[in-house]
């Protein structure tokens, strides 16, 4: 059984490395189901990217758990995959060399390993590209490069850290949909961490909010959406709007404090 | 292609090629007139056709080419031994904190030590042969070759080292996958740093202690009067850094495509 559930409960993460101890996350608990797509917004500085560290196991829980697929996390593992926000490609390797690396990790053969990495390349759109640097890349293709490298040795999870924050909006669009057809197609998990109340809601079943500094739990809201229709009209629809309304107002609350 | 275009491009390699180094031929010209003229002693600088013909005797008797491979062996053992230990410890310090607390203050202590001030110390420990001038190429070159892996094995982006664990590298593996080619450009700068100063430890041990070599040649030609010799030597000693740091340029652009 390799389902991609994630449970938190009562996560505290405490950084110690200053002088004084910084509580990022307090008292956090939440679930996200098998194949669910699962946003987290939150003002900057909740901990809403250490929390994903957490889930990734780059860090570790000050107390509390976090159990994947009902095992506690304890370090990094291939059934869950971070999509960065910077990309992190290995700039002295090629696409190729990018997308077939955690296959050769995990000790797949050569044939079989290009073949895959070909087909991840090829979904998206990078065909052509397999020789080049990532220097050479634009922005959106580096992310297209860092989710192909993440997709081609097929984690349960995806945990994707304001994967498209650093785009401008027609890429964005275009690689949100991207995402949302690959979310289908594998039936993976994804934990999305945006500061973007419009991408949470046009991409996910359910979005956490998070309170500002400690970070905790302070609302998860259900988004119902048509998702058999094209985007502009989800994006134009009542539904969208009232959600996106409801999770801005929430979050606003929030960001009242800080200003 | 047609031949006027092949005689445009070549006319402009030409203007191109001439305004590089017209400044170099004025000066040359300069140097001759003056000399010829007389309006300075021969014996503080002869003309630069006597320099010629004294370096080409020097040339066809073989001493220069023995000189030159002699300087050339003790310099480049020299920075060999410093290389060969100073990148890995460099890496290490950065990777391990006890090496690091170890050599650390070492670096502090030894790095602004002005190296040719040791010459007197290594004549008396080691004397003046070749081991003697290789242990001291090699001690003087060793601590920007060992500070520039130092601090670009501690730059290393903790994303790529994340996005190798989540792809399922195992921790003993990361300095090989991932810190050694990350930091490859800034080890080979040092490594640039360290050639022209492995010359220059070399040239002035053999001016102050004798045993061949071009700084022998070029200070013998100032005790003996035959200033020819001592500029015939800097026009060698000249062509060898200009040859050498080329090669080293060619070097890096290969090894480093992706940078």
């Amino acid at each position: 059984m390799n389902e991609g559930r994630v449970i938190a409960s009562n996560v505290e993460k405490v950084y110690r490395s200053e002088r004084t101890p910084t509580t990022a996350i307090e008292d956090l608990s939440f679930e996200v189901g098998d194949g669910e797509f699962f946003s987290v917004v939150g003002p900057s500085g909740c901990g809403k990217s250490t929390l994903l560290y957490l889930i990734a196991g780059f860090l570790d829980v000050t107390s509390g758990m976090i159990t994947v697929n009902d095992h506690a996390v304890e370090g990094p593992g291939t059934d869950r995959g971070v999509v960065f926000q910077d990309y992190a490609l290995f700039p002295w390797k090629t696409v190729m060399g990018n997308v077939t690396y955690g296959l050769a990790e995990n000790g797949v053969p050569k044939d079989e390993r290009r073949e895959t990495a070909q087909h991840f390349i090829d979904t998206m759109g990078l065909d052509g590209f397999e020789d080049t640097y990532p220097k050479e890349l634009s922005g959106g293709m580096k992310q297209r490069v860092g989710l192909a490298r993440t997709l081609a040795y097929d984690p349960k999870i995806l945990l994707m850290d304001e994967p498209f924050g650093a785009l401008d909006q027609p890429l964005r669009e275009a690689l949100q949909d991207n995402l949302l057809d690959i979310w289908r197609e594998l039936g993976k998990t994804v934990v999305f961490i945006t500061h973007d109340v419009e991408e949470a809601v046009y991409l996910s079943e359910r979005v956490l909010i998070m309170t500002r500094h400690p970070g905790t739990r302070k609302q998860v809201i259900d988004i119902d959406l048509d998702r058999t229709q094209d985007r502009e009209a989800i994006i134009t629809s009542e539904e969208f709007t009232e959600t996106k309304n409801e999770v801005w107002r929430s979050l606003r609350e929030e960001t009242k404090h800080t200003v | 292609m047609d031949v006027t275009n092949i005689a445009r491009i070549s006319r402009h390699d030409v203007v191109e090629g001439a305004k590089s180094i017209y400044s170099l031929i004025l000066l040359i010209a300069l140097w001759e007139l003056i000399t010829q003229a007389g309006l300075i002693h021969y014996y503080f600088l002869p003309p630069l056709s006597d320099v010629l013909i004294e370096g080409y005797e020097l040339t066809v008797s073989g001493e220069m080419i023995q000189a030159s491979l002699l300087t050339l062996k003790r310099a480049f053992l020299g920075l060999l031994i410093a290389t060969v230990l100073g990148v890995p410890i460099g890496i290490l310090i950065a990777r391990n904190r006890f090496v690091g607390w170890f050599f650390d203050p070492i670096i502090t202590i030894g790095y602004p030590v002005p190296i040719i001030s040791l010459i007197p110390v290594f004549m008396l420990w080691f004397g003046i042969g070749d081991v003697s001038k290789i242990i001291l190429v090699g001690v003087g070159t060793f601590w920007p070759i060992a500070i520039n892996a130092r601090n670009s094995a501690r730059a290393v982006n903790q994303n790529l080292i994340w996005s190798a664990r989540m792809m399922g590298t195992p921790k003993r593996n990361l300095v090989w996958k991932v810190v050694v080619p990350d930091a490859a450009p800034g080890v080979l700068t040092g490594i640039q740093i360290a050639l022209p100063l492995s010359l220059i430890i070399t040239f002035v041990f053999e001016m102050v202690a004798g045993g061949g070599g071009l700084g022998h040649l070029e200070i013998q030609g100032v005790r003996s009067f035959t200033s020819t010799q001592t500029y015939a030597t800097l026009i060698a000693i000249m062509l060898i850094g200009f040859v050498l740091d080329g090669t080293l340029r060619k070097i890096r652009r290969r090894l480093l495509r992706w940078a």
